[in-house]
């Protein structure tokens, strides 16, 4: 990737000649785009604000019913789901790995881009191996390990092992190779700033869009997490997507329950993102994440 | 952007209260001395909320249930916390599908000989109380539930089609399974909007269990599937319905089938006594007075029933025996059956005037108690296996569906089960 | 870490000579030849420090569990009976031999291409018109990003709904404009297919904004002179746009493959279970892993199972990595 610097280019540019002005056609398809991303959203609002019935309805519903808050006084109080502690305990886990995976990622990322030690190189390298082994995978040995430690049905369990990650410091690498000018560094060496303080006082401020990105993407990305929690937490002390997986497993499927707790699930990730969104779209483009 | 790193220090002030929060949300508590609160793990639904409450005022001792959706996912919880040595509650359900698997770690249960459960025998359906037993003559679960036997089937649709529609005449109707599938085949050619039956596969479960014999797995254990009398004939019926076009090709519990029962896409199906509750809940208002419950073909049979074990992990041995004893005792036992129809495994309680005069109102008042008390009484019980479960699953659920379906014939379909059941012994 | 004293601290040779040639008394020097040693000791041990948190942590939760799940996968090792008898690479004959799990790379291998290939190509094509003027940008970047911020377990329940055969909302469309439904678990291509839209669904967006980001780095005036010449939009797409974000698209290539190769919460949500369908029709590789291990209660396969996944996934990440390299040094 060449290295371009964030400029503002985000602003529209003026147009420059026809072909890169869009037409009809183009705005056309952007909308469909956005309507078919939308649709399965809205479908579940839908379901989620009208009875168990409305499922089989046909012609179906199109617009919300008003059934809402019944929908979701059942769902919060469903025995299985133990709906509001999922939803309590998926903050909790999903706030305390984006904080501690944004400032171990960066510390490990500013290293490996713009600190000369022996063996960077092969560190690096060591990184982006360890990006593909898919932890998920190793399940068994891992419940193993929980019990030795006692830390079943215990959300250390689903935070610990989630606190940093390898595709975080390599994407704080590739971002501070161009985001933290050197000179920064050397001016603060220069003033007899520690390497710690350092990072703190100079280097961090000149990340803080990535670290925006990735604790935006590490929020989500847990609190997403489906494999793990449901084989180490157990419906007791659920995260919210065990929870989800509870309403779903029952030996009768009420619908309008269902999607009210995925409506649930997903609500608070679509307001972190209406709050932070612009980060992350500006992260995204700005090329934090750039191969 | 200070406002960031504000946020960042109130969700940081967050997460440290969480976290206490948490800390008391979580752990079986006891262990620090006063009354131990125990946790029970049971699965579907076992009726147990009301004993619950009673017992904790009669003991002080406090109760949680936990309870998992799905058959499915709590065996799979029970094996791994099992093997992995902690995580269980202090009583656990356990169905007989795995029952003979989970013997194989008799060690990991406590033998409720030790706690005085051996005055409990007579209570119990002698096979119930045998079952409870390990290879080596410990106490390892004290009887719940059993199943039973009935169809479900719905008046109206019967008598669009021109059949009768009263329970008994039903159930002269169809006094073999032979009968039953000639049913069918008038039912299908009436003009009712909707099949026969929801699908094959546990049907054929049914017809399998009235042998009194082996499904899969002889008593040493060994793969039979291919000798099998019970399989191949639950076969046969099931090719019938399928030759015939019979069923809605749905698969059990899916979400399809759901809908399907509150959209009565189908006429009868498999209803031990604890598929009452489930229909009910499933059709809801809809479905009130339009279902009935016939006697099977071929009479008896038992479809599910669990025990209650106590595992080696707990903590208070002493009152989690307690509690077992309590709930599969006479009042547990009756607590059950009132709360969700779940039949009891004890003569006693089959035969009292509690059961036998019950009548189920959302049935058109079928005096549920009476039909499947009288064939639980008669029950011979089928012989299972290590792996049963997991074998029922593939031939059932997977082959036998795959062929009813049209993804196979029968002979890919059989040779299907055939192969994932070896499998499955092979590791046992 | 303490702060140390603020005085100058000359750095690598590079610092201004000393202030003032009054001679400074020897006390300074040593402090400032000791906070030299000091300063070279945190320049040469900070970074060390700085990475460790990661390799700590991936070496107890990463590295240790995978070797331990080779150890396990050397054995029979049953969960109930308490069995752990050495067995070799037994295991391994078996997975070789074992239909079930060639059927299960085969789905794993099939949906990835049938979802990744459209998905990227989709993204491309989005990306570049992202990259025009066009009004109200902002919010089709939004629109198209809102998939990527759901909850998987839940969308994958609505798309279970919506996929379904008897009650499903797109069998009733299609039947409304008097085609058939289509039976979307029991037949391969339609489980695939709409396991494949699923994945789509939640990433097309992703994709598009890290093409955009590639995109807009390209220099404008290479698209004006190219218009200059008369070359045709198609034709400036695909002589400078797609080679420009060449490395890009290996990037998200890379990061596909990592995750469609543990393809897992999709299909089992869709079919309720680790199976897959009534023949194992969409059942993963990472599916047959839990189903052995969790079901079957074999860990040892299971764990062959799951080593076998790893290897693969380093495997396709190899050969990405090479090509890109290989890519990059033909530029």
């Amino acid at each position: 990737m060449s290295a371009r610097t964030r400029t503002a280019r985000r602003r529209a540019a003026p147009a420059t000649g026809g072909a890169r002005q869009a037409g009809p056609v183009t705005y056309v398809a952007l909308s469909l785009t956005v309507l078919l991303s939308v649709f399965p959203l809205y479908w579940m609002v839908v379901i989620a604000t009208r009875g168990n019935a409305a499922i089989a309805q046909r012609p179906p519903a199109v617009l919300p019913g008003t059934n809402f808050a019944d929908n979701l006084s059942e769902t919060l109080q469903n025995p299985q789901a133990n709906f509001a502690l999922g939803l309590l305990n998926s903050a909790i886990v999903a706030s305390i790995t984006a904080v501690s995976v944004v400032l171990f990622c960066s510390l490990a990322g500013f290293a490996l881009a713009k600190l000369q030690f022996t063996g960077r190189n092969v560190i690096t390298l060591g990184v982006v191996l360890t990006m593909m082994v898919p932890v998920q995978l190793a399940v068994i040995p891992m419940l193993i390990m929980m019990d030795t430690l006692d830390w079943r049905g215990q959300l250390q369990a689903v935070i610990v092992p989630f606190m940093v990650t390898g595709f975080g410091v390599f994407m704080m690498r590739q971002y501070a190779l161009q985001g933290v000018p050197t000179e920064l560094i050397e001016s603060a060496r220069v003033d007899g700033c520690s390497m710690t303080r350092t990072f703190f006082s100079v280097v961090l401020p000149a990340l803080r869009p990535a670290m925006a990105v990735l604790g935006l993407l590490t929020f989500m990305q847990n609190w997403n997490e489906f494999i793990w929690p449901i084989a180490v937490l157990g419906p007791d002390n659920p995260t919210v997507q065990v929870s989800i997986n509870q309403l779903n497993q029952g030996y009768v499927s009420d619908f309008s329950l269902m999607f009210t707790g995925a409506t649930l699930a997903t609500a608070p990730l679509l307001l972190v993102f209406v709050v932070f969104g612009r980060h992350l779209i500006g992260g995204i483009m700005e090329g934090a994440i750039k191969g | 952007m200070s406002k960031h790193t504000r946020g960042m220090r109130s969700v940081a002030a967050a997460v440290s209260s969480g976290a206490l929060l948490t800390a008391v949300a979580c752990g079986n508590g006891g262990g620090d001395g006063g009354d131990p609160e125990l946790v029970i793990e049971t699965f579907g639904t076992f009726g147990y909320e009301k004993l619950l409450q009673e017992f904790e005022e009669d003991t002080g001792i406090t109760v949680e249930e936990r309870t998992y959706g799905e058959l499915e996912d709590w065996n799979e919880q029970l094996t791994q916390n099992l093997s992995a040595g902690s995580g269980l509650g202090d009583v656990v359900a356990v169905e007989e599908g795995i029952l003979l698997d989970v013997m194989q770690s008799q060690d990991s249960f406590h033998d409720l000989y030790d706690y005085g459960a051996g005055s409990m025998e007579d209570h119990f359906l002698d096979w119930k109380w045998e079952m409870g037993h390990t290879p080596s003559g410990r106490l390892l679960g004290l009887g719940t539930d059993i199943g039973g036997m009935a169809v479900c089937y719905r008046t109206d649709y019967f008598e669009q089609a021109g059949l009768p529609s009263d329970r008994e005449e039903v159930s002269e109707l169809w006094q073999t399974w032979d009968d039953f599938v000639e049913v069918g085949v008038e039912f299908s050619e009436s003009d009712v909007d909707a099949a026969f039956a929801d699908t094959t596969t546990e049907y054929s479960n049914a017809i399998m269990r009235q042998s009194g014999d082996v499904m899969f797995l002889d008593q040493e254990n060994e793969l039979v599937i291919e000798e099998s009398d019970s399989v191949e004939r639950a076969w046969d019926i099931a090719g019938r319905m399928i030759e015939e076009d019979l069923t809605a090709e749905l698969e059990m519990w899916s979400d399809d089938w759901t809908a399907a029962i509150q959209s009565g896409a189908f006429a009868t199906m498999p209803c031990p006594s604890w598929m009452l509750g489930q229909i009910e809940e499933n059709a809801g208002e809809e479905g009130e007075g339009k279902w009935d419950v016939a006697r099977v073909p071929g009479d008896g049979g038992n479809w599910g029933g669990s025990w209650l074990a106590v595992p080696e992990q707990t903590d208070h041995p002493e009152e989690a025996a307690q509690l077992a004893q309590f709930l599969t005792g006479p009042e547990g036992h009756l607590g059950a059956w009132e709360a969700r129809n779940n039949l009891p495994s004890s003569p006693e309680t089959l035969q009292s005037d509690e059961v036998q005069n019950h009548t189920n109102p959302y049935f058109n008042d079928a005096p549920v108690g009476e039909i499947y008390a009288q064939g639980a009484m008669d029950l011979e019980p089928t012989h299972f296996g290590i792996g049963h479960f997991a074998i029922q699953q593939s031939t059932n659920t997977e082959a036998l569906l795959s062929w009813e379906q049209g993804q196979a014939d029968r002979e890919e379909a059989w040779e299907q089960a055939v192969q994932d059941a070896e499998r499955i012994a092979e590791n046992n | 870490m303490r702060v140390r004293n603020r005085g100058a601290a000359p750095d690598d040779g590079n610092a201004p000579p000393a202030r003032g040639a009054s001679a400074p008394p020897p006390d300074p020097d040593r402090a400032a030849r000791r906070s030299r040693l000091w300063s070279q000791l945190d320049l040469k041990l900070s970074p060390y420090l700085f990475v460790s948190p990661y390799f700590l942590l991936f070496g107890v939760f990463g590295l240790f569990p995978v070797l331990f799940t080779f150890w396990i996968s050397l054995h029979d090792w049953g969960l109930l009976a308490g069995k752990q008898e050495f067995v070799g690479l037994d295991n391994y004959a078996f997975l070789l031999g074992d239909e079930k799990f060639w059927n299960a790379l085969a789905n794993t291998l099939g949906i990835f291409f049938l979802a990744i290939v459209p998905q990227l190509m989709l993204a491309l094509l989005l990306a570049d018109t992202l990259n025009r003027s066009i009004r109200l940008r902002g919010f089709f970047r939004v629109g198209i990003i809102i998939p990527y911020v759901t909850s998987i377990a839940a969308m994958a329940i609505i798309f279970g709904q919506l996929f379904g055969r008897e009650f499903g909302l797109i069998n009733y469309g299609l039947e409304t404009l008097g085609m058939g439904g289509i039976d979307w678990q029991n037949n391969r291509l339609a489980s695939w297919t709409a396991i494949a839209v699923m994945i789509d669904w939640r990433w097309l967006g992703f994709n598009t904004l890290i093409y955009l980001a590639a995109m807009q780095a390209i220099p404008r005036d290479m698209f004006e002179a190219a218009a200059i010449d008369g070359a045709s939009r198609l034709r400036q797409f695909f002589q400078i746009t797609v080679p420009m974000v060449r490395p890009t698209i290996m990037f998200t290539v890379i990061i596909s493959t990592i995750g469609q190769m543990q393809l897992f919460t999709e299909p089992v949500i869709f079919g309720q279970g680790y199976g897959g369908g009534t023949q194992g029709q969409f059942q993963t590789v990472a599916m047959l892993m839990f189903e052995e291990a969790m079901g079957a209660q074999n860990f040892g396969y299971g764990s062959a199972i799951a080593w076998v996944i790893f290897l693969l996934i380093v495997v396709f990440a190899l050969v990405n990595v090479l090509s890109v390299g290989r890519i990059r040094s033909a530029n």
